[in-house]
């Protein structure tokens, strides 16, 4: 018997999918299939929630000189 | 995710669970904790590491080095504390008067209105915040040459790109200004002149309370007598009356030269002030902007000098009294007055041409025929040897020389017999292997830092040799690369050699950890700063070319690096295959072009994989000399070989002007210094007179991972000397490039296997060879060498071939390494081994 899911379609740099593999690998609730390099299907109620953590993880490699001067 | 750390963050937090092997290691660097505490550079993560592993073990120096720090530190808190007050009581002077307008408000503390523009703004180049004293200039008004001339001198530079500059006032740089001659006043008038708005009153009142006390009071060394001078009577008398100073005071008849009767000593000095300014000097550009008003009066007004003189003994306590007092005391050295100490003859050869950068330093150091110490700043590349060679050939008194390792010892050596006509009996060199002593009554010395610093026992000789450098006076000391010394080594240096001027050179006065300012009170202050852009616009260093190359991740590697270790994540993102190819392909691209390239790496295990796999020779610490020599010189002259790979021992040591393009596969963390020192390397492109881009230095860095955040912070030194950054995303054609390595996923996953199966060692940074570490071990590497070979070997008739195994393995081990070698290097260096 077929089942329809509702899902979104990521599509991605390979680093960010393993980002994204990275981050549901805690909590199974994100990724409904991984469908190649590129792409994914995720839960859509958890898109926000994606970008924010991905948004966290990526700041950290960015660095920001007058980041540096309010806490020495 | 919970375990997902960046060391960068958590500064130091992340290692300190890891393995200890890195941090203990076996070099020497290490064992001494006199220079190990010191370092005047690293990485923040890397030092404060290093520092915690070992924390147990170095307490008791750290706690007395701090006591030894406290007196230099103490005149530095003062400054900063000026700095500080300085930015709290700005927001009062806005005149009662003066109405917000609508939009004030949303700028707060910051509105600034109330300074009305000037009528004829557009032709003055500067604004000066009144807050925080940074003062930011239109490099491309008329002024603006002069303009920065004056600036470089009362203010730190922060940022010099192409068109808009950024200072900053601080106390500490109008120390520096007043030290070189400049008066309050002038430093105001000059301001206002070029400001587009009136000076803020906070400045003024900034620059007059940092400049009032500073610099007004000499100790010159005449005739090797001390003096004490000042320019005003008034706190002469203030001196005098000092429950300290004033019992100290020497009467000598024939130097009555005190506040009553400015004779015979103010009207010598009269005489020396009146000698024609160079064009260059700092004066020319007050007559320029200012015009020719009151600078005469002025001129008289210094020149009437007031002095009494003090005993050699008492100097100490003269100068800690003047300190506590607020009134400390600068130091000038009267070299053409000094008989005592016999002259050498030197000079620079007719030849010898001086560039205008180098003879303006110069100008800033013997300002008014007297040599001040100081530290000049150049880049690499722009000739700071000859700097010091000149500033030699002007004092014309004995002269030491300090530098890092034994490579530039000779390298200075053989400079000074390049440059100027001392004879080559007159140099004497005192390294760990040379220490003859010149024959002469003056002459020149060339040493190292660890030399001379060393405080363990010494052999016979160099004991010796160390007496006869203490037990005589200096005219001159010249501290080449300064900012790699750490200070208690500095601190013994400069009390153990007396030297009346000291000059410190340097390419990159930065350090992670903002230490650098003690080198100012060591030393003395920064004289001079070179604007990096302008040089290269003049054609005297390489016009460069920046690219940082972002190469993505593989997926696998990534995954990887998601749940790796800290340590082991810096080995993933430098053996990324993307990054490889990105190698592979610059390589290629370059070595078509005909140029020269150098490619950097501070992992070994990497400049090892990346080498062989190209087929490239290769140098990092291990490599013998003898190799070394052959690999370089085979870089020089053969044109089969285009690219070496380097580790750190090449950051700095290593001279290849043939060099003009360079790839950095890792790095430091983010040590801005090794990346200005890198770029040193190809500055002295030979071709740099082509048109346009003629040397490129690219920076390798994997997507998404921590390097780019080491990456953009490395930059940030580079970017301030006006240097663009491009990014490249992509390499155009990387894809179809014949032979690339890693274009399949199963080479891919096997590289992958290989790194993982790596321990964490390998990750770690080559513990290294360069400068940053040759100080304060230079002497010992000796030692490390030897017990690195001696492992391992059995006995006597084993080291002869006696014993079969021990020769089968000797030979077995051997044959890999040469196995290990692409067959082209193989047959270079390696046949007469064979032999």
């Amino acid at each position: 018997m077929p089942r329809a899911r509702k899902g979104a379609l990521v599509q991605c740099d390979p680093s960010i999918k393993a980002l994204i593999v990275q981050i549901d690998a805690n909590r199974n609730d994100i990724i409904l299939e991984e469908l190649d390099d590129t792409h994914l299907l995720i839960d859509p109620t958890k898109v926000d929630f994606i970008k924010t953590e991905l948004n966290r993880l990526l700041s950290q490699n960015i660095y920001d000189p007058l980041d540096e001067e309010d806490n020495p | 995710m919970t375990d997902h750390q960046y060391q960068t963050r958590s500064k130091g937090g992340v290692f300190s669970g890891m393995d200890r092997d890195y941090f203990s290691d076996d070099s020497i660097a290490t064992d001494n904790s006199d220079y190990a505490d010191g370092y005047l550079d690293g990485d923040d993560a890397f030092e404060s590491n290093r520092g915690s592993a070992k924390s147990k073990a170095k307490k008791p120096q750290k706690k007395s080095s701090q006591r030894q720090k406290k007196s230099s530190n103490e005149t530095l808190n003062m400054l900063a504390a000026k700095d500080q007050s300085f930015l709290r009581d700005v927001h009062t002077d806005a005149p009662s008067d003066f109405v917000p307008d609508v939009v004030s408000g949303l700028f707060k503390s910051n509105d600034f209105s109330y300074l009305k523009l000037k009528p004829d703004h557009a032709s003055r180049p500067l604004w000066i915040s009144p807050s925080d004293g940074r003062i930011i200039l239109e490099s491309f008004s008329p002024l603006a040459e002069q303009a920065q001339d004056f600036l470089v001198t009362i203010a730190e530079p922060v940022s010099r790109p192409s068109h808009i500059h950024e200072y900053k006032i601080t106390a500490y740089s109008l120390y520096a200004a007043v030290s070189v001659g400049l008066e309050t006043d002038d430093i105001i008038a000059v301001l206002d002149r070029l400001s587009k708005v009136p000076v803020a009153p906070s400045i003024v009142n900034f620059i007059k309370s940092a400049t009032v006390s500073y610099g007004k009071v000499k100790l010159v060394i005449k005739h090797n007598r001390y003096f004490v001078e000042t320019s005003q009577a008034d706190i002469l008398q203030m001196l005098l009356k000092d429950p300290v100073i004033g019992t100290l005071r020497i009467d000598s008849e024939g130097n009555a030269a005190n506040e009553a009767s400015q004779d015979k000593n103010s009207k010598v000095d009269n005489n020396e002030n009146k000698k024609p300014v160079d064009p260059n000097d700092v004066e020319a550009v007050f007559s320029s902007v200012v015009g020719d008003n009151d600078i005469d009066d002025d001129n008289d007004d210094i020149d009437a000098v007031h002095a009494f003189e003090i005993a050699n003994a008492s100097v100490e306590i003269v100068k800690k009294r003047c300190q506590e007092i607020d009134y400390p005391v600068l130091e000038e050295y009267d070299f053409r007055n000094d008989h005592r100490n016999p002259d050498l003859d030197i000079d620079l050869k007719p030849s010898t041409q001086i560039r205008p950068y180098q003879e303006k330093s110069l100008s800033k150091m013997f300002g008014n025929g007297r040599a001040r110490s100081g530290i000049i700043v150049l880049p690499c590349g722009a000739g700071k040897t000859l700097v010091g060679i000149t500033a030699a050939c002007t004092i014309k008194k004995s002269v030491i020389v300090l530098c890092t390792s034994s490579v530039s010892v000779m390298q200075w050596r053989q400079q000074f017999l390049q440059w100027c006509t001392l004879q080559p009996e007159n140099v004497a060199v005192f390294t760990s292997d040379n220490k003859e002593m010149f024959q002469t009554e003056s002459g020149l010395v060339v040493s190292t830092y660890s030399m001379v610093a060393n405080t363990r026992n010494r052999s016979h000789d160099s004991q010796k040799v160390m007496d006869f450098l203490t037990g005589r006076e200096w005219g001159f000391i010249i501290l080449d690369e300064v900012h790699v010394v750490p200070a208690a080594m500095f601190r013994r240096v400069v009390t153990t050699i007396a030297a009346h001027a000291k000059l410190g050179l340097t390419a990159t006065l930065v350090r992670e950890d903002d230490k650098i300012s003690d080198l100012n009170f060591l030393i003395g202050p920064k004289l001079y700063e070179a604007n990096w852009m302008e040089l290269s616009q003049k054609g005297h260093i390489a016009n460069v070319q920046c690219a940082e190359v972002w190469c993505p991740m593989t997926a696998e590697f990534y995954q990887e690096y998601l749940r790796e270790s800290a340590r082991k994540r810096m080995l993933l993102y430098i053996m990324n295959p993307t990054k490889f190819q990105a190698c592979q392909f610059l390589i290629q691209y370059h070595e078509k072009r005909g140029d020269k390239i150098i490619v950097f790496s501070d992992n070994v295990y990497a400049l090892q994989e990346y080498a062989l796999k190209l087929g490239k020779p290769f140098i990092y610490g291990s490599t013998p000399q003898q190799e070394r020599m052959n690999i370089l010189q085979n870089f020089q002259y053969n044109d089969q070989i285009n690219t070496i790979f380097l580790s750190k021992v090449g950051d700095t040591s290593i001279d290849l002007p043939e060099a003009t393009c360079l790839i950095q596969i890792s790095s430091h963390y983010g040590s801005r210094r090794q990346e200005a020192q890198r770029l040193g390397r190809i500055l002295r492109a030979k071709r740099r007179n082509d048109e346009g881009f003629n040397a490129f230095f690219y920076s390798l860095v994997s997507k998404d991972t921590q390097e780019m955040y080491y990456s953009t912070k490395r930059q940030a030194f580079l970017v301030d000397q006006g240097y663009a950054f491009k990014v490249i995303t992509h390499l155009h054609g990387m894809e179809s490039l014949p032979n690339l390595a890693y274009s399949t996923a199963r080479e891919r996953r096997e590289l992958l296997q290989e790194v993982l199966l790596k321990n964490e060692e390998a990750a770690g940074i080559e513990i290294g060879d360069d400068a940053d570490n040759t100080v304060g071990r230079g002497a010992h590497s000796n030692k490390r060498v030897k017990s690195k070979a001696v492992r391992g070997e059995g006995s006597l008739s084993g080291l002869a071939g006696g014993e079969d195994m021990a020769y089968l393995e000797y030979s077995s081990n051997k044959n890999k390494d040469l196995k290990d070698h692409h067959p082209l290097i193989r047959k270079m260096y390696y046949r007469n081994l064979k032999k």
